[in-house]
């Protein structure tokens, strides 16, 4: 029966005194290719590997989170104390700014009669004689600063 | 401790513990002991030289780029070894598709042969075939499982409980797949190692 053999087979094969295994070992035994063993060898060096990567991932970790609960307190921080939140005591603060460029300050808003000081004086003397001194006096002032250089003749 | 989860002589485990630390020498002493046996282990599995070949690399280049995950549960050989059966069996998958996505020829057709791969150039099978003695012709004979159980136990002498481990079948289908394949080269070499006498030519 085949079967009944069968488990003394194995037992005998697994005993390692069989005829069979003792045949295999007989065979020859080749070797990979030394092609193949530099290769296997080459890739098995960790060195070059580990050079080429200073940091691992892992050891980032940290630093990450430490990023990120700085920008969060930064961000709330910014929300509470930030310039867009007003309180209600605080007043708006007017800073005035004056610029002044080569032309007088004047310069730019005068009329056209002023753009002409001869006729500019012409206006204040009419003004003198028709007794109006006070306006002819403010725009005589009006009229020195605009042409500190101009000179003015003697009858004005 | 770690080392206690091991076998007290698996130095084996002990070596590519050392390796995953760094130690390259210990995965030299490591390759120096295993790369008989899984080469011949490959190359009468796949029954092909260039594919051994291949296959070979892929198991150690498998174990190195997963060496820091390396804990020693069981022998590293078994570990080693279930690495070579599955890139084995990845094998011979691969090689089924290719096989099935090859046209079949038609001798009208003006298309170009499709690229044959390296392990299936003539003369590397040709260099496998040439090697093989009758013993080693009944093992390719013998079906997949069968052949790999048989290769495993040879080549390593690990015991069935390993082998079923390493082929990922329980412990009672690796014994039946070695005792088929006890018998079947038994049966096979019997004519060979007992050889019937030849008549005497007598001359006249």
């Amino acid at each position: 029966m085949p079967d009944e053999r069968m488990p003394d087979e194995l037992d005998d094969y697994l005993r390692g005194s069989s005829a069979l295994s003792y045949q295999y070992r007989r065979e020859s035994s080749p070797l990979p290719p030394h092609a193949l063993d530099r290769m296997v060898l080459e890739a098995a060096r960790p060195e070059p590997l580990e050079s080429k990567k200073p940091f691992k991932t892992q050891s980032l970790a940290p630093f990450a989170f430490a990023a990120s609960v700085l920008l969060s307190v930064a961000l709330v921080l910014a929300i509470i104390f930030g310039p867009q939140a007003k309180k209600p005591d605080d007043k708006p603060r007017v800073v005035q700014v004056r610029m002044f460029k080569s032309e007088p300050p004047r310069a730019a808003l005068v009329s056209a009669r002023e753009r002409n000081p001869a006729a500019w004086l012409a206006d204040i003397t009419a003004l003198r004689r028709a007794g109006r001194r006070s306006e002819a006096d403010v725009e005589m002032r009006r009229f020195r600063s605009a042409y500190p250089d101009y000179i003015i003749p003697i009858n004005q | 401790m770690l080392l206690l989860t091991m076998e007290p002589q698996d130095t084996d485990a002990g070596l590519m513990l050392r390796y995953r630390d760094g130690d390259a020498a210990a995965f030299a002493a490591l390759y120096a002991h295993y790369k008989g046996p899984l080469y011949r282990y490959l190359l009468r599995h796949v029954r092909n030289a260039g594919a051994a070949a291949d296959v070979f690399q892929e198991v150690w280049s498998h174990l190195i780029a997963t060496r820091a995950r390396y804990e020693p549960r069981a022998k590293f050989a078994t570990f080693l070894f279930h690495i070579a059966h599955n890139c084995a069996i990845d094998f011979f998958r691969r090689d089924l598709n290719l096989r099935r996505a090859m046209p079949v020829h038609d001798p009208d057709s003006q298309l170009l042969e499709p690229e044959v791969p390296e392990h299936q150039r003539p003369d590397r099978v040709a260099e496998f075939d040439e090697q093989q003695s009758a013993l080693l012709a009944a093992v390719a004979a013998l079906p997949q499982e069968q052949r790999e159980a048989f290769l495993l136990r040879e080549e390593t002498g690990l015991t069935v409980e390993e082998i079923a481990r390493i082929t990922d079948v329980p412990v009672e289908t690796a014994k039946s797949r070695l005792r088929y394949a006890v018998r079947k080269l038994k049966d096979s070499l019997r004519p060979i190692q007992e050889p019937e006498a030849l008549p005497l030519r007598t001359y006249a």
